[in-house]
């Protein structure tokens, strides 16, 4: 029988409870809304002694990330979470861990990048640091922000993945929203994440150099190990979460569908707007259409093979952006299309661009988008030229 | 000091040393042997000292910089220490996670405590430029760790300090120019020459340098420096221009170069203060008319002092190697009467001789030179008419050259004339072969004359360039030549490019079109990283190296007070001229509970520009002058390590460092009053009376 109290808790604090329970040894970081509350909670937990950890309260995200890289390197279980700003001011170290295969967790409450100044979410921040090495997954309710804090430090602390991880919750939406969740057992939960042992810790009694000066003789290699390594990390992150599944119950994959039966027409989000994205697909299915949903729970390292599967027998994709790659239109279609670039049978994809800086999308707007594809979808088969719409625009 | 003295004391201080110093200190390295620095390298020996100190329980956080690259390029080591490196400005941060790892790791049982310390590394900019704010959040949190600033002052690169730029005053070395300058610049978007205010010289220390050469032009600069270059983009399309870095340049890539100056004007002299009779020890004085500006005839005569002609001031004497009967000596004589009004003093066989100490005075001010050896082109001259110019060369080929055919030949001891010549021609439309160096035995004849002792001379040919057939060959032509509207510049072909050794290195920052014209080529200005580090006063990095100018010196941020301002609990300066002193005050830090800052003072030979050898005596030096005095602070309570009543003037100091040799004197008595100014504060603090 699972000993499991059903408690309604705030984003922040179930990413806290899943820290807490993780027994994490080191924690810094610095606070920026939206992600001030899981800080606030954690030094209260350290400062109550419901969790022994050094809490350090740095002077800045790039400190909070040097410190997070140093504690990992000391052989210590490490935490820390920023937003927005923050984790761009972090950016230069965060290529430190993946190529020194120190696997620090972070949470991270996204946010839009300033300027214009924004607290809001949207996924600015998150693409930003896409192809620097490290896990990215994200949650789309409060249960699935603390399930995946959990799983994320077994995944990273495998001793055959030892790569940093993020997990990616929508700001406010998310961080500050209360709703009612699972709360696995202390114990159960200790039997999942097994004590943490780095290899090769900074120990005077094993002493090793770490970081070390890479002329051009010799850089491509550690890089192409580090590509060779990251390779390995997909089948322990389906086992992490298989194992989870069989011991609380709720299973996650890498790209999770919803009534996509025989749908012919899918839309494709990531984040919290997934949920929104749901009501949508209920309603229209109600009207007798052919929809369904795909969510990206895994962003790095791309799940192509899980994706391609679950876009068999789909005719139109239609996919949202909460972010801009200017010149460019959205990161995740580009990403989505170069995905099914080599297929025989293939999708037609539509990208819209919307939820920016945390401009709210209503049910109608994805059914908005999903009837102005098809209109788009006939002006492609016509030969014209279709660009990624920003919707919800006022002009 | 006599060798055999020297040699005496040297092994009997071996002996000594062999004797007593393993007692005294560890033979333990956990430094180990065999890394990269330079020969000399201060900072490798503090690193060393250091580590002994440290012992084996430690785990070191090293920033980036010299010491991360000279001892741990992979896939070796030099650590036999925990050791870890992650960037530049951070290592307050990193030590801190480590720490605390440590004590939670520790406390939660999972580790025995073995009283592990914890140390970072870094040098002056990782510490007092952009590693200040981890390393003061660190301190500020109060994180038990040490804190070891290796300070050796480095700087980034560009151009050697002997090169030649084109400012509206004509050339001038590099190390010449001043803030608020106007040099030549190049316009990208009309292909124009520009006008432009030079807004800092800055000096980058001494630094890898390769050559580029073109059939015509050759340039030494660091392997990062950007030059123009031609970038074709196909036939039928137009061709562009962009930037690309030494190092990427292949031969067969066009560079920007210059060819024109355009018309200039003649040049007004500064009066010089003439002997008149009734100064001192002066009852007689030949009378002579000076000229106050050029003319092609002043220019001419000129042309034939540089190859033949000196000066002796002191005697008021002028005089010119011209044999008797030549074309050259009657031209002179000509010359000399229709400028001056008078007629040449005395002659003999192979000399004339002017006497007139004004004459001498006047031509000595005008910045010929006065030795075969280092006669040169003074920079205005590049600002004439060219009118005044071609009498010059005119001149120089009286002289010292002579024609073949179209080309002309120039003959010369002296390489910086060459260079300058060279440079000269090119801006007035003559094509310039290479320096050709030769040796000369005695005895030989060289352009008529016989050689007196043995000689080395270099020599260069030149030809007025043929106008483009544009009529007849315009696209063609185009294509080749991407510039060939330009009345100012042109392309050439790169023929070479190649390492050329480490020199000092210097580089401008020029308003707009970020860029200048060196040695006759078209170069970029890069970002410089100015560090705010060298004992009291960056005057050395970051001022603009010119006649009167400390304008841009900022004196040093003083990263010692620094630290103690946070109230830590020990504070130290060091160097490794006084190991056991570095020592001490190394394990006093690591002891201490709490953070610990101590400020190494590393002679850097290579960014110094100092005799390898001298490293330690240099250290010594700042010490002995006050310029950077050894002291603690422990809680809060200062104590000088040493103390002079009488510190060295710091020009002992400067002076076998070749970083401060542009420095005047009034800079270093300013920097000496400071020096002063500043030991006596601390003197103060530490109660000494
Ligand atoms: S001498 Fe200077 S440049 Fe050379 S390794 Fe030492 S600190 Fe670096």
């Amino acid at each position: 029988m699972k000993k499991e109290k059903v408690v309604g808790l705030e984003g922040s604090f179930a990413v806290s409870e899943a820290v807490r329970m993780a027994n994490a040894d080191v924690i810094a970081a610095y606070p920026i809304t939206p992600q001030t509350h899981i800080v606030e909670r954690l030094s209260e937990m350290v400062a109550e002694g419901e969790l022994d950890a050094e809490f350090i309260c740095v002077e800045s995200e790039h400190s909070a990330m040097s410190a997070c890289v140093g504690a990992s390197a000391g052989g210590a279980r490490v935490f820390t979470c920023t937003a927005g700003q923050g984790l761009e001011l972090m950016h230069e170290v965060l290529y430190i861990p993946s190529s020194m295969r120190l696997p620090v967790v972070a949470v991270v409450a996204n946010r839009a990048l300033s300027a214009p100044l924004s607290v809001w979410c949207d996924h600015s921040d998150m693409m930003a640091v896409r192809d620097i090495g490290w896990i990215q997954m994200l949650a789309e309710n409060n249960q699935q922000a603390f399930d995946l804090t959990l799983c994320a430090f077994r995944i990273a602390e495998d001793n055959e993945v030892l790569f940093p991880t993020m997990v990616h919750i929508d700001g406010f939406h998310l961080s500050h929203v209360i709703e009612d969740m699972r709360l696995p057992d202390a114990e159960e939960v200790a039997g999942f994440i097994p004590d943490y042992k780095h290899p090769f810790a900074l120990d005077p009694d094993k002493p090793v150099s770490m970081g070390c000066y890479g002329p051009p003789f010799i850089y491509p290699e550690t890089k192409r190990a580090q590509e060779v390594a990251f390779e390995k990390v997909m089948p322990k992150i389906l086992e992490t979460w298989k194992v989870f599944g069989d011991r609380f119950g709720r299973y996650y994959a890498p790209v999770e569908k919803y009534r996509m039966g025989d749908a012919k027409i899918a839309l494709l989000t990531m984040g919290s707007y997934s949920e929104t994205a749901m009501l949508a697909i209920d309603e229209l299915r109600a009207k007798g259409e052919d929809v369904g949903l795909i969510r990206l729970r895994l962003w790095r390292p791309f799940p192509f093979k899980e994706f391609r599967e679950a876009v068999k027998g789909v005719e139109v994709l239609v996919v949202l952006d909460r972010c801009v790659s200017f010149g460019m239109g959205g990161p995740v279609c580009s990403e989505v299309k170069s995905a099914l670039y080599d297929q025989q049978k293939k999708p037609h994809v539509v990208g819209f661009i919307g939820g920016l800086g945390g401009r709210d999308i209503p049910i109608e707007g994805f059914e908005y988008m999903i009837q102005s594809a098809l209109e788009k979808v006939k002006a492609i088969e016509r030969g014209e030229e279709v660009e990624t719409e920003m919707i919800g625009i006022r002009e | 000091m006599e060798g055999g003295y020297a040699l005496y004391t040297m092994t009997k201080k071996k002996e000594e040393t062999d004797l007593f110093v393993p007692r005294l200190v560890t033979t333990e390295e956990n430094f180990a042997p065999g890394h990269r620095a330079c020969i000399g390298c201060g900072e490798a020996l503090a690193v060393r000292h250091v580590c002994k100190a440290l012992g084996r329980n430690v785990i070191i956080v090293n920033a980036t910089g010299c010491i991360e690259v000279f001892s741990s390029v992979l896939p070796q080591t030099s650590w036999r220490v925990p050791w870890i490196h992650t960037i530049f400005e951070n290592v307050g941060a990193v030590v801190s996670g480590i720490e605390s790892a440590y004590k939670a790791r520790v406390r939660k049982g999972k580790i025995p405590d073995k009283n592990v310390k914890f140390v970072g590394f870094a040098g002056d900019g990782g510490t007092s430029d952009i590693g200040l704010q981890a390393l003061s959040g660190a301190m500020e949190r109060g994180h038990n760790f040490l804190y070891c600033c290796f300070d050796n002052e480095a700087y980034m690169n560009c151009l050697p300090s002997s090169s030649l730029i084109m400012t509206e005053e004509g050339l001038k070395r590099i190390i010449e120019l001043k803030k608020g300058e106007k040099v030549y610049a190049f316009d990208q978007k009309n292909h124009e020459l520009v006008v432009k205010r030079c807004e800092g010289v800055f000096d980058n220390g001494t630094r890898e340098i390769y050559e580029l050469r073109t059939l015509h032009h050759q340039i030494e600069a660091t392997p990062n420096h950007p030059f123009l270059v031609l970038k074709r983009s196909g036939r039928g399309r137009e061709n562009e221009l962009m930037w690309k870095i030494l190092s990427d340049i292949r031969p067969g890539d066009m560079v920007v170069v210059l060819k024109d100056l355009g018309e200039g004007e003649p040049y007004k002299f500064d009066p010089i203060r003439k002997t008149v009779v009734g100064d001192y020890k002066v009852t007689h004085v030949n009378e002579i008319e000076l000229p106050a500006g050029t003319s092609p005839d002043l220019m001419k005569y000129l042309g034939i002092y540089v190859g033949d002609g000196w000066t002796r001031v002191k005697k008021g004497e002028i005089g010119f190697a011209l044999p008797e009967g030549t074309e050259e000596r009657n031209a002179l004589i000509q010359l000399h009467s229709d400028i001056f009004g008078n007629s040449i003093g005395r002659e003999d066989e192979m000399y004339v001789y002017i006497n007139s100490v004004n004459l001498a005075k006047f031509i000595d001010h005008l910045g010929f030179g006065s030795g075969a050896k280092d006669k040169t082109i003074p920079g205005w001259v590049f600002t004439l008419p060219k009118d005044e110019k071609e009498s010059f060369v005119a001149g120089l080929l009286l002289s010292d050259g002579y024609k073949t055919g179209n080309s002309s030949r120039y003959v010369s001891a002296s390489k910086e004339l060459l260079k300058r010549l060279r440079l000269l021609l090119q801006t007035m439309e003559y094509r310039v072969g290479k320096i050709h160096l030769q040796r000369k035995e005695r005895g030989t004849v060289c352009v008529d004359r016989t050689l007196l002792k043995d000689a080395e001379w270099g020599a260069i040919a030149f030809s007025k360039r043929n106008a483009w057939n544009t009529e007849k060959y315009l696209s063609q032509y185009k294509y080749q030549n991407f510039l060939i509207e330009s009345e100012h510049f042109e392309m050439e072909e790169v023929k070479e490019v190649r390492a050329a050794g480490k020199e000092p290195t210097f580089d401008l920052h020029v308003e707009d079109a970020h860029n200048f014209i060196a040695d006759g080529v078209v170069v970029h200005n890069t970002g410089i990283q100015r560090s705010s580090s060298t004992p009291y006063g960056a005057w050395t990095t970051t001022a603009p190296v010119g006649k009167k100018s400390i304008g841009q010196a900022t004196w040093k941020k003083n990263m010692p007070e620094i630290a103690v301002a946070h109230k830590i609990p020990y504070v130290a300066t060091a160097c490794p001229s006084y190991p056991f002193d570095l020592m001490d005050k190394v394990k006093r830090g690591l002891e201490i509970e709490g953070p610990a800052y101590v400020h190494i003072l590393s002679p850097c030979p290579t960014g110094w520009r100092s005799p390898p050898e001298l490293t330690i005596e240099i250290g010594r030096l700042a010490v002995e002058t006050g310029v950077f005095p050894l002291y603690e602070v422990i809680n809060g309570e200062y104590r000088l390590s040493f103390d002079f009543t009488d510190l060295k003037p710091v020009r002992e100091y400067m002076k076998p460092q070749r970083r401060f040799r542009h420095l005047t004197e009034d800079v270093i008595e300013k920097i000496q009053a400071r020096v002063e100014e500043e030991y006596a504060k601390l003197r103060e603090k530490a109660g000494v009376k």
